[in-house]
């Protein structure tokens, strides 16, 4: 084959044309974010920081700013709304660039806080530089593991811990003639579910069944950490078709084969409508949500009610810790003394974390802002139960550590796949979760552990 | 103009070889200096990244440290299931839409140029516009129309007694969804690049081919479509590399999904560098990628290329 000038000029082009493509990932720098980490960079009374957040946390955060400035009245705070999901992908290029454009406080995920620490080691200040160990025991159980895992080293400070809920439209399930004080396992709910199908026309819950959103797994992962399981073991295994994993997907095969899932796809949008229109008679998501409930159908005031989650074996357990979210301060901040003076302001301060959960309904990791009566006062929109009493006892019981690793995006991707390939296309729980492990395995290098 | 003086041949008898380069000054300089901003310009951000990302490609992270580690994330994309079914997730685009999609602009192109045709700006205009709407205002649009529930589209299909489909729920008809999006955006540009070959097509050769009998199929296929061939092969180049980089549309109206049949290979690097954090295998994507891209050009232009 002769090839002239032209020709190799020709696929020059072409080759340049498809490597512009590869500029997208130029921009993801050394991996060495920032230089510090040091954790004492600036003054801890004046100058001016900035915070990264999505919605309801940053409005109230930035409600708390006046407050905050009564106290440190040369400390300029602009909490910035970023959008949720949008903030992930915005803290994971400013990381990779170095820290640079990065705000000084990031509201940071408990999905995402793993990946961060371990693919930028110093992205992330050591906040025991600046005093955090002193708050080690102020938070719910378990939470101080998350954010310093090998102990020494302080990522980020706690702030809301979701424990597993099951909210419920009360006028349906009486409609139905069903006791749902007597679900104890999701076998019984399973026959609840199907006796409300028949009576009301209304679906049991609903699934994101293509996956549309990663949140799709939220119901799957909560059958598993009600089984004091996870995708990983603490070593960093995989333990993704566990016995209780497959018991999980069993689970919602049995619930979609029974037709009592509907189809969420679209994401969060998709759960809004659902509860708007009532498509569904429980709502198996965490304690925030129920600020979201409150907020979205505000007139079926007294309609509602909540519970723990029934068990998914006999005997099990109904409490879970299902995440958490935390702020943290870049370790390419130059202001760190003063961004931790806000992250303690808006977290350690009982009044302030009570505050966002009288507005939002957003659940404190911090142990002493229970005290207040708001935790324990009857909600007139859930039936006059004692809601926050309710995830309290939640928070309280004993609960496992879960190791979300630095490669838990990875395993929420094979097991959204896996859980599309049982509703979608009815596949066998044990097959699809077995080859979901094996990919995650030849993916990340890790071990499966059978 | 005193200018015109300047240019003035020099003598021949003046034209001894002169010793060294010419000298970069005045006149000489000015031509280099004016491209050196862009030159800068193309320099900091497109071949730098570039290169950097060749250097990426070859470095995996562990433990927080850029660890060099040869071609083992070239070698990794031979074993990854998802690199290969977004491959051929890609290919199946490359080989269906594109051909329709093309087939589809010709004749558009075709109508365009047709005096029998009223108002052409206008649908020149009108098929032109999806060009130039941003790619995510129309994929939002495309998702909000294709929703299952709340859809435009399955209402209307409701409203006359049919079924609703499930356009981007079940991995079949995403595939369709996206080829349908993907189509409505692109084929009114191809069409308006043939109709510009189309309108350098002399009129005397269709002339001659009615002289000589041909109807029109016989014009079409005789005098159109070879009039078209340097067009067409500029259509199925660009729209071979655009459809290998495919991003947008799969990203927003489906997420790859369900069940990764709409994840294509641009997709799933930017899944990889941005969910995953894995930018050494990102790069290595993105350089498997462009090789593709490259070869499938050089094929491209072997084939539909002029011979001479």
């Amino acid at each position: 084959m002769d090839i002239t000038r032209r020709g190799v000029l020709r696929a020059g082009g072409a080759l340049a044309a498809g490597a512009g493509l590869s500029g997208l990932t130029a921009c993801s720098g050394s991996g060495a974010a920032g230089d510090s980490g040091s954790g004492a960079a600036g003054s801890a009374t004046k100058g001016e920081i900035t915070v990264w957040s999505w919605a309801g946390p940053a409005a109230e955060m930035k409600a708390l700013v006046p407050a905050f400035n009564a106290q440190y009245p040369d400390i300029k705070v602009t909490v910035q709304d970023i959008g949720n999901p949008a903030i992930w992908d915005k803290i994971t290029t400013a990381l990779a660039a170095g820290g640079s454009g990065l705000a000084d406080v990031l509201h940071i995920g408990v999905d995402y806080l793993p990946g961060y620490v371990e693919k930028f080691p110093n992205g992330l200040a050591d906040l025991s530089k600046l005093g955090a160990n002193q708050y080690k025991d102020a938070f719910a159980q378990g939470m101080w593991a998350t954010v310093a895992p090998k102990g020494g080293r302080v990522n980020a400070l706690p702030w809301e811990a979701n424990s597993a809920g099951f909210y419920y439209r009360a006028d349906v399930f009486e409609q139905a003639g069903v006791d749902v004080k007597a679900l104890d396992t999701w076998d019984d709910t399973v026959e609840a579910g199907k006796v409300i199908k028949a009576k009301t026309g209304k679906y049991l819950l609903g699934i994101d069944k293509p996956a549309s959103q990663p949140d799709a797994a939220n119901f799957f992962q909560m059958l598993l950490q009600l089984q004091g399981a996870f995708y990983f073991d603490l070593d960093g295994g995989i333990t993704l078709d566990s016995p209780q994993a497959v018991r999980a997907m069993t689970l919602i095969k049995q619930l979609n084969d029974a037709g009592l899932v509907s189809d969420l796809s679209g994401g969060w949008n998709a759960l809004i409508s659902s509860i708007k229109a009532g498509t569904n008679a429980v709502v198996p998501w965490p304690t925030w949500f129920g600020g979201i409930i409150e907020e979205t159908v505000p007139q079926e005031k007294g309609k509602w009610g909540v519970r723990l989650p029934p068990t998914v074996r006999r005997g099990g357990s109904n409490a879970a810790t299902v995440n958490s979210t935390h702020l943290a301060i870049a370790g390419s901040s130059k202001q760190q003394a003063a961004a931790w003076k806000f992250v303690e302001f808006v977290l350690t301060r009982p009044e302030n974390q009570v505050k966002i959960y009288k507005e939002k309904g957003i659940a404190p990791a911090l142990i002493k802002a229970y005290e207040d009566p708001v935790f324990h006062a009857p909600s007139e929109f859930f039936s006059g139960q004692k809601k926050g009493e309710i995830f309290l006892n939640a928070l309280e019981a004993p609960s496992p550590a879960y190791n979300y690793s630095a490669d838990y995006a990875r395993a929420l991707k094979v097991v959204t796949d896996a859980q599309t390939k049982v509703l979608l296309k009815g596949a066998d729980p044990a097959e699809v979760l077995k080859a979901a492990a094996d990919q995650l395995g030849q993916q990340t290098g890790r071990k499966v552990v059978r | 103009m005193s200018t015109a003086t300047t240019r003035r041949p020099a003598p021949a008898r003046r034209a001894a070889p002169r010793p060294g380069p010419p000298r970069l000054t005045g006149r000489r300089l000015a031509p280099y200096l004016f491209v050196l901003p862009a030159l800068a310009l193309f320099a900091a951000f497109k071949l730098y990244p570039i290169a950097w990302s060749f250097v990426l490609s070859l470095h995996k992270t562990i433990d927080g440290t850029d660890t060099f580690v040869g071609a083992d994330n070239y070698t990794r994309l031979l074993d990854d299931p998802l690199f290969w079914t977004a491959l051929k997730n890609t290919a199946v685009i490359l080989l269906v839409q594109v051909p329709v999609m093309l087939a589809l602009a010709t004749g558009l192109a075709v109508a365009f140029n047709s005096a029998v045709l009223r108002a052409r700006a206008v649908f020149r205009l009108g098929f032109f516009l999806p060009m130039v709407t941003g790619l995510v205002a129309y994929g939002v649009i495309f998702s909000v129309l294709l929703n299952e529930k709340y859809g435009l589209v399955n209402w209307l299909l409701q409203s006359v007694g049919l079924d609703a489909v499930p356009w981007l729920t079940d991995p079949l008809w995403a595939r369709i969804s996206l080829g349908l999006a993907l189509t409505w955006h692109y084929t009114g540009y191809n069409a308006v690049i043939l109709l510009a070959r189309l309108q350098s097509i002399p009129r005397e050769l269709y002339d001659a081919a009615s002289v000589d009998g041909a109807g029109a199929v016989g014009a079409f296929r005789h005098v159109t479509l070879p009039g078209l061939r340097p067009a067409l092969l500029l259509t199925t180049v660009l729209s071979t590399i655009g459809t290998l980089q495919i991003f947008d549309e799969p990203f927003i109206l489906t997420h790859g999904g369900p069940d990764n049949a709409t994840l294509t290979i641009g997709v799933y690097l930017y899944q990889n560098a941005f969910t995953f954090f894995d930018f050494g295998y990102a790069s290595a994507i993105a350089y498997a990628l462009a090789v593709l891209i490259g070869i499938l050009g050089l094929v491209q232009f072997k084939v539909l290329g002029d011979k001479s």
